[in-house]
């Protein structure tokens, strides 16, 4: 089943970095959207079809835990899972971005297999090629 | 906490710039940067990414503009020829965040810390020198032909 990807982030090199490494991947993907913001994102959402958002939370305007916290006060949105991609060394984001109502999260720098195994987690699909090493990805779905 | 903050920083960079930017990373010790740098008509990209928490500070990256090319391209999969200088500026911005976020997962108190969004100048030879770029809290980093830095300012 490929997906509709909504990418979160206020670099738009990020972005493009992101949609580059997901396709990589091998993670089935329809269609990528792009939104600088939360306040972005959320237009984006309205207008639309995304099944899935993958969101920085260190951005101007709006910032991915405010886009969480926005997505979750709307019965629209509130269902499409979110993950967070970010530098933030800080656990505490992390466990707030969940207790918002997160799916997951991808810690950057990040692999292919890292965002695959993740996303495939989330969105339930097979991983018919995961990681070949040992090592745990720093990555996860809550 | 200066000598665990570099040394966390290290792990970084070698961890970051490997493995989203593809580059080989040999951190060497006592380069004299200004030297190195005598001929970068070019410049230098000069970011810096501010944190706070336990202990408050800025990560600074500074990195001469044809290794910036080089880096965006690895980074973007493109040709050094396609780069244009908004995405040299925000790759290179998007490293240090990555560095600095890195950096900052591996100290005591992890969790406490925020960091900023980055900024990010051109800086010539004269910014150089105002600028301290001493051992004790900054790191070179040979690559191929190519020599960058990044280090630590604590307030």
């Amino acid at each position: 089943m490929a997906f509709n990807v909504l990418i979160v982030d206020d670099s738009s090199t990020m972005r493009s970095v992101i949609k580059k490494i997901i396709k990589v991947s091998g993670f089935d993907v329809g269609t990528f959207l792009e939104a600088g913001d939360g306040v972005e994102a959320l237009e984006v959402l309205q207008q639309d079809w995304v099944d899935l958002v993958l969101s920085d939370i260190n951005m101007p305007n709006m910032n991915g835990l405010e886009l969480i916290g926005k997505m979750g006060e709307d019965d629209m949105l509130k269902s499409i899972p979110v993950v967070m991609v970010t530098t933030e060394g800080s656990g505490e984001k992390i466990e707030k971005s969940k207790a918002l109502g997160a799916a997951g999260y991808i810690k950057k720098p990040f692999l292919p297999e890292d965002i695959k195994m993740t996303l495939c987690n989330i969105m339930g699909e097979e991983i018919k090629d995961g990681p070949t090493d040992d090592d745990e990805p720093e990555t996860g779905d809550f | 906490m200066d000598q665990q903050m570099m040394t966390s920083l290290k792990q970084a960079i070698s961890s970051v710039l490997e493995t989203m930017f593809f580059l080989p990373v040999q951190i060497v010790e006592g380069n004299n940067l200004r030297e190195d740098w005598s001929q970068q008509d070019s410049g230098i990209w000069h970011v810096r990414v501010q944190f706070s928490g336990p202990v408050n500070g800025s990560f600074f990256l500074l990195v001469p503009a044809g290794l910036a090319r080089e880096i965006t391209a690895n980074f973007l999969g493109l040709d050094e020829a396609d780069v244009g200088s908004g995405q040299e500026s925000d790759t290179v911005k998007e490293a240090l965040n990555m560095i600095g976020g890195y950096a900052l997962s591996q100290v005591e108190k992890a969790d406490e810390y925020q960091i900023s969004i980055p900024e990010i100048a051109r800086a010539g030879q004269k910014d150089l020198v105002s600028m301290q770029l001493e051992p004790h809290n900054t790191i070179s980093i040979e690559t191929d032909e190519n020599i960058l830095a990044v280090g630590l300012h604590l307030d």
